[in-house]
């Protein structure tokens, strides 16, 4: 994926820089806002990662300029501010995501992939298939090796993310979010519980195990390899 | 105080234009006065003149001018203290008649000078005269004292001087006055102001408790005082408790790097420290989040993003978060939401509350413990009431739970900051949700009653 990364702090840059890099993504770097801004106006990126303080000019400015200039790419917000209001002031400014300072690197690899690989036509779609596993949006039915799994509603939503997101990481911030919209962390073990009930349904008696945990990072819906 | 503050004042200067004002007005009423008192008594000394001349040459039809003089005679001997002073000259100017002194006759209105047998030895004063030419081309004039007339004018215009003069002397008086006392006012804010300023946020700005607008502006100000002495301790509270409970595990952690720094570790050891180290600094972040978000609620700036909103969706959502885990612990969680609860607040916020009072029964009573969710429609509004049948808490320190940091003796080896409560209790305070803590007998009951703002919806 092909990133630009606007972020005035040096030491945090590199390092994002150098990481990215090793996840195979194509890193350009800006250090402010207006470097940034003629950036991502003059090539075409994937992802934007945009700081929200950069010297003389606030992150949310510059993502209004690039929506204003009729630029679609995915902007992900990096901040200090953990502020309900700020996130939301990010979120109207074409944000489409948004990520508070000190987070795991994980983390945000795993919002980028999110963010970077969003199928363009996903509400048009009304069959998902992973492995042997067959989500029907529509009927809010799911099918693994041709036999139907009876669901609760919570469980269905829980997998439906899961499914759309098959093949890249999800943290357990992220399916809090999405899931349920809790915007906090709850510090107990909801997400695992909520995981563990649904593997005992997806996973248990068919072989091969589609939920896999990534170890200090969160899960990833894919074929045992 | 120092005369030049007194005269700087703007009551003073308001004093002063109003008394301008009112001397204008003075004036204007003192000059309309003036011209129609004086202006009658002027036409009446005329018409009295014109009566005369008129008088005395039909009476002297017959006679002529001969007997014009000798009627002039016979008025001045009847009336020797009249003001009327007569002159009957022939054509020549020869004086026929008349006590008037004057050298050559002149026809019309005009004034002179002199004394008519009235004021006999006074000060000469004014005479008002009129001259009228005879038919056989003498001269009659006359005239009449008008000094009286000229007395009422001045006494007019002495009286408007003294009035005016009173006017001016009131006026400075009483805006010294005036000045003096709103000075005395706005000197005693302005010291609790300084002293405010200086740091002394639990002083007040003192009333008189009149309601009249200084004690409404020191009320206004008073309760400015008091939202900032609030915000300032809770400031401090946050700082304090930054202090307390980020210094302990951070000096832990630092500890814990050094220890190991000084013996000589594989890297394994390595990986499991630094493994170990990031899940300190997670811990003290979370800490720190939690601190930061109760302090942005306290400070009460959320209140913009309130929307109404159905309590009902809210809480079955929280409910089918926190399901799984009671199952998994063996408790039971069970609810009685009754639907379209509707209130006023903030989603994410009140999200937040409700999770951690269902995540607070659960993390606090044992396996096997019912777990309670009720909501309906109370008096007028809504009511969310979560209980247990857990060990509760005692009377005396139900108050003290919803302090940061609070632990109870018992919960101290269960996981959490101590700040899921606080949290609770700022949340609650910002939407005017009441908190009450019961006994359950045996068990906590937490009662939610929102403010009666919102009624329900269809």
């Amino acid at each position: 994926m092909k990133i630009l990364l606007i972020e005035d702090d040096v030491e945090t840059g590199e390092y994002l820089g150098r990481g990215l890099t090793e996840e195979g993504h194509v890193i350009d770097r800006a250090v402010t806002g207006r470097d940034g801004l003629f950036l991502a106006g003059s090539e075409p990126y994937d992802l934007l990662i945009v700081d929200r303080m950069l010297p003389g000019s606030d992150g949310l400015a510059i993502v209004k300029a690039v929506r204003g200039a009729g630029i679609e790419t995915p902007v992900l917000f990096l901040t200090t501010r953990s502020s309900i209001e700020d996130r939301v002031a990010g979120l109207e400014a074409g944000g489409d995501d948004y990520l508070v300072k000190p987070f795991a690197f994980a983390e945000l690899v795993a919002r980028i992939n999110a963010l970077g690989r969003r199928p363009r036509n996903a509400s048009l779609e009304k069959v998902i298939r992973v492995a042997d596993l067959e989500l029907d949006l529509a009927g809010r039915s799911v099918r693994r090796a041709g036999k139907r799994i009876e669901l609760q509603p919570r469980e269905y939503r829980l997998l439906e993310y899961l499914v759309r997101h098959a093949g890249q990481v999800v943290t357990r911030t992220m399916l809090l979010e999405h899931v349920w919209d809790f915007h906090f962390d709850p510090q107990t073990s909801v997400v695992e519980v909520h995981i563990s009930r649904l593997r005992s349904k997806i996973d248990r008696g068919f072989g091969s195990e589609l939920i896999q945990t990534v170890r200090g990072v969160g899960y990833c819906f894919r074929a045992a390899d | 105080m120092p005369l030049t503050r007194l005269l700087r004042t703007s009551s003073f200067r308001l004093t002063l234009l109003y008394a301008a004002l009112f001397g204008v007005s003075v004036l204007v009423l003192f000059a309309v006065i003036y011209v129609t008192t004086a202006g009658y008594m002027a036409r009446q000394l005329d018409r009295g003149i014109d009566s005369e001349i008129t008088a005395l040459q039909e009476a002297a039809q017959p006679g002529g001018t001969p007997r014009l003089a000798s009627l002039i005679e016979e008025r001045q001997a009847e009336t020797s203290q009249s003001g009327t002073v007569y002159l009957l000259q022939d054509s020549e100017g020869r004086k026929l008649a008349g006590d008037l002194r004057f050298r050559r006759a002149t026809i019309g209105w005009f004034d002179l000078r002199g004394r008519s047998r009235a004021s006999e030895g006074g000060d000469p004063h004014r005479i008002r005269v009129r001259g009228v030419k005879l038919t056989d081309g003498g001269y009659l004039l006359v005239g009449q004292d008008a000094s009286q007339l000229d007395e009422v004018r001045e006494i007019i215009v002495r009286s408007f001087l003294w009035s005016a003069a009173a006017t001016v002397v009131l006026a400075l008086a009483g805006g010294m006055l005036m000045s003096a006392g709103i000075l005395r006012r706005v000197g005693s804010v302005a010291r609790a102001s300084q002293a405010i300023t200086a740091g002394d946020l639990s002083q007040r700005i003192p009333g008189r408790g009149a309601g009249d607008e200084f004690d409404q502006l020191a009320d206004a100000l008073n309760t400015m005082v008091a939202r900032i002495e609030t915000l300032m301790l809770g400031l401090k509270q946050v700082s304090n408790d930054v202090a307390h409970d980020l210094r302990t595990p951070l000096s832990r952690l630092r500890q814990r790097l050094e220890a190991t720094l000084r013996g000589a570790p594989s890297v394994e050891e390595y990986r499991a420290l630094v493994g170990r180290s990031i899940g300190d600094m997670d811990e003290i972040l979370q800490t720190f989040t939690a601190m930061l978000r109760i302090a942005e609620i306290e400070a009460a700036s959320r209140q913009a993003a309130f929307a109404e909103l159905n309590l009902s969706e809210l809480l079955a959502t929280v409910l089918e978060v926190y399901e799984p885990l009671a199952e998994e612990k063996s408790q039971v969680l069970t609810s009685r939401v009754k639907p379209r609860l509707m209130v006023r607040g903030d989603r994410e916020l009140l999200t937040q509350l409700m999770a951690n009072l269902v995540q607070n029964a659960l993390r606090h009573t044992p396996a096997q413990s019912r777990i309670t969710v009720e909501a309906r429609q109370g008096e007028g509004a809504a009511e969310v009431a979560i209980a247990d049948d857990g060990p509760g808490i005692p009377a005396a320190e139900r108050d003290k739970v919803f302090q940061r940091f609070y632990r109870l003796e018992a919960s101290r080896s269960t996981p959490g900051s101590g700040l899921g409560l606080s949290l609770v209790g700022a949340i609650a305070q910002l939407h005017g949700i009441m908190i009450e803590l019961s006994d359950n007998a045996p068990g906590l009951r937490v009662l939610l009653r929102f403010p009666r703002a919102v009624a329900a919806a269809g």
